[in-house]
This record gives C-alpha cells, structure tokens and sequence, in this order.
C-alpha cells in the first residue's frame, strides 16, 4: 500500500534502533517503515476511551508527532477504561495527562496538547499540522466536523466509536475512499441514540477499537498491509465476535465545501455552555485544593445566598450577570475557579469570562449543592 | 425465505436483548415487515415515513450495503443493521 506522504525519513538515535528493534525484525515494517513513524505526525481527536490505547500504542510505536485534543479534565469515572490516565490525574486536564503519559512511555515522542474543544473555528488549523487524523471523539457533532475538515484537507481519518458491548472502525477519507457522510450523511434524531455516559460501555470496548484506529494509523504512516480503507469493521463483545461490511462513496452525496455548525446540524442544544470549560467535581476540587491548588475562587451567587451557605476561602462574590462589569478585576495569570449553588450560573459566568479573553477558567460541576453532598456536609443546602 | 437478522445495540431493546433474530421475508421490505409483527415497533427506527431506510441507519444484506427493500433475498441471507454510534 502505497503510505501517505510524508517529509523525508528522519534518523533514528543508537537507543531507538534497540527501542523499536521488534518492528525493525519486521519486513513489512523495517527500518524504512520505523523512519516513516518518526517522520510522522498523528492527531488524536479526543484522550478518552478510544484516546487512551491509541495515543499510548502510537508513542509506544515511534510515532515522531502526536498532537492530542481535548477540553476536558480527568474524571474518576473515566478511569474504568481510559487507560492513560491515572488516579493521581483525577482533575487534571486530559491533555495534560496523556502528554505526561507519553513522555513518560516514549521520550523521542513529541506531543502537541491542545486544551480546547476541536470547534468549526480552530479544525482546520488544528489538523493542517498532521499527516493522519483519529477520530476518538464522543459526539455526533465533533464526528461531522472531523470527517468534513479532513475532507478539505485531504486527509485520512481513521474512526471508531463504542456503545455498550459494541464497536466500529473504518477509515474514511483515504485513496479516494468513503467518508464519515458516504455512511451516515445525517446524524440520528438527537437523544435517540444514549451516549455511555446515560447508557454504558464495557471498559475494554474501547480499548479494543482504539488499539485498532491506532494500528491502522501506523499501517497509513509506513505504508504496509491493507487499511480499512472501504470496510466497516464491527465489534461484539457479547459474542466475542467481529465482523466486516463493504462501504462504498456515495455518488449522490452533496461535496462538503466548508464547515458548519455542528450543533446546530445534529439537533443538539445550543451551546449556550461553554465547551472550553474545564469541569471540576466536588470531590476532584477538594483532592486538587489539598494538593496546594489555589484558584481564584469568584462565587457567582447573589449575596443572599452567599449568606445562607458560603464555600471556604472566596475570593470574591460577584451575581453572575454582572461578572462582566468586573472583568477587568478579575486575575488573568492564574485558575479562576467559579462556582454557584447548582452549577449553572457559573456556567454561563464563564461562558462570558471567555468571550473577554479569560483562559484558565473552571467550574464546580453540580455547585455548592454537589459540594455539601460529596465534600462537606456541614455547607447548608437550598 | 429464511434469513437471519443482526441488529444494533440500539434496537436490542425491541428483541429482549437478543443481538441475532431469525426472520422470514422474500425481501428486506418484507423481513422488516415480519419482525415488526413480532417486536412492534422496530421497523419505524429502520424506515421512514417515506418507506426509506434512515439516513443514520445502514443495512446490509450479506456484506453489501443497499437502500432497496424489493431486493429479492436468498435462503440463509444475513442482514445486518448498523446503527450511528457517537461513543469514545
């Protein structure tokens, strides 16, 4: 198979030749092919479930660039499957993990960490940079965006998605091949199909499907085997099962001719929240406050509220509606940490801070009322 | 004729779970038609009001893809419906 192109073969270093030496045992592979890896340059979309074995097998693999992009922060709850983060990350952002994890893993990788949402703004400059681009992402709208910008851009997107016991992966947008929009050129109507945060997913499901977007990323960037180029491959772990279908391009399907917005396409609600927002729980924010973080605290609240239940060590209360009025008192070279009784205020407090220019915001998820619940008892609710 | 359908996780819910039914029908049109009288319901996540598949919905017969429910089927065919998934 022919690879993707590529800037010419980069060297490799003493240490590297006996890091890769069981790819080098590998005619298919070699030292051509391990050169192609260096010279190469990865984007993954999204350092979750099918983020987390992919971006660790390309770093493993001698991939020379890998850029990561994702707005949001480590959860305890993601733990159960996404792999390259660790406990001791809980509340970090994600990028920041997966960075550390792959510096850790492979010290000849270099990692681009984009902490932000991949939006219509920034897709294009983002993926311009990389000569492969997987689709670990875990919305419809972000899916679109991907495959519509690689196919501006002329470049492969190597996909997979999960749902409960279940998996795909293909490649679109490779060699004249299918896209995204040749399978499903609409997304479903919203909210009929639950996302694993309402409905589930075994934790190796991802692993698998991401462990398989990353081998046939290799395969484009050194130029062995066959991808899934036209196939649709299918996972079942219920079964244990894999199966395998033949997509083909869709020669009615309209030419994408620019981005859109995603949102609105997929019938999501608008985004009147901010994606960039990093979302700290309540018990994350006390782990990450007893590790000596300290925030800007803004407590969004009226002052009546603030009476009735304060949180410890604001630094100033302000209603949120007037959070603009005061922007120019607010710090801009440190965390600001904005909070609420519920969590949505200070939602869109921080939706506005960021219009202004503020980027080091984070939110209490679930507010004072998450924080009296998980954290601290003795903080009165209302 | 005799087929056997595989269906989404999404539309397990119809089957009690069940990832593979057994169907009857000359064509799709008419194997969707069987097992709607046996899971009401499924159909209509399948076709639209226009007696089209759904765009975020793929179906298969064997490993090829097709859009036309009049396609005469053969015994022991597998159609496979593949749902949208947004997950990672």
């Amino acid at each position: 198979m022919p690879p993707v192109p590529l800037g010419p073969p980069t060297p490799l270093a003493p240490e590297e030749l006996a890091r890769y030496s069981r790819h080098l045992l590998l005619p298919e592979l070699g030292l051509e092919g391990q050169r192609r890896l260096k010279a190469g340059s990865v984007l993954c979309v999204g350092t979750g479930g099918l983020g987390s074995p992919l971006l660790l097998y390309l770093a493993a693999a001698g991939v020379g660039r890998i850029g990561l992009v994702d707005f949001d922060a480590v959860d305890a709850s993601n733990l159960q499957r996404q792999i390259a983060h660790g406990t001791s990350m809980v509340g970090r952002p994600k990028v920041e993990s997966a960075a550390a994890r792959i510096r850790d893993l492979n010290p000849h990788v270099a990692v681009d960490a984009h902490a932000e949402a991949l939006t219509s703004a920034n897709a294009l400059r983002l993926i311009e940079g990389y000569d492969v681009v997987v689709d670990g992402s875990d919305n419809f709208p972000t899916r679109y965006l991907v495959d519509d910008a690689c196919v501006l851009l002329d470049k492969p997107n190597v996909y997979g998605s999960v749902y409960r016991f279940e998996g795909q992966a293909s490649v679109f947008n490779w060699r004249g091949g299918p896209t995204y929009r040749d399978l499903f050129p609409e997304p479903p109507p919203p909210g009929s199909v639950p996302s694993c945060g309402e409905a589930g997913v075994l934790g190796v499901v991802p692993g698998l499907i991401g462990t398989i977007q990353a081998m046939e990323a290799l395969k484009i960037l050194a130029g062995f085997g066959t991808t899934l180029s036209g196939r649709l491959l299918l996972f079942d772990a219920l079964t244990t099962s894999f199966s395998e279908l033949t997509l083909r391009r869709d020669p009615d399907r309209a030419p994408v001719t620019g981005l859109t917005d995603y949102d609105a396409f997929c019938g999501v609600r608008p985004a009147a929240l901010d994606p960039a927002l990093i979302r700290v729980g309540a018990t994350e924010l006390r782990r990450r406050l007893t590790d000596g973080w300290r925030p800007y605290v803004l407590d969004v609240r009226e002052a009546y509220e603030a009476e009735l239940a304060a949180f410890p060590d604001t630094d100033r209360l302000v209603p949120h509606a007037r959070v603009a009025q005061v922007a120019d008192d607010l710090p801009r070279d440190r965390d600001l940490l904005l909070l609420c009784r519920s969590g949505v205020r200070s939602e869109r407090a921080s939706a506005a801070l960021r219009a202004l220019g503020f980027e080091r915001l984070y939110h209490l998820e679930g507010g004072l009322l998450a924080w009296s619940r998980d954290v601290d008892p003795s903080v009165p609710t209302y | 004729m005799n087929v056997r359908v595989v269906l989404p996780s999404q539309l397990q819910g119809y089957t009690d779970g069940l990832r593979e039914v057994p169907a009857e029908g000359a064509t799709p049109g008419e194997v969707l038609a069987d097992l709607d009288r046996r899971f009401p319901g499924l159909r209509f996540r399948v076709i639209d009001e226009q007696d089209r598949v759904r765009r975020h919905i793929l179906l298969f017969v064997d490993r090829e893809r097709t859009e036309d429910l009049d396609r005469p089927l053969v015994e022991g065919t597998v159609i496979t419906l593949v749902g949208a998934l947004s997950g990672g």
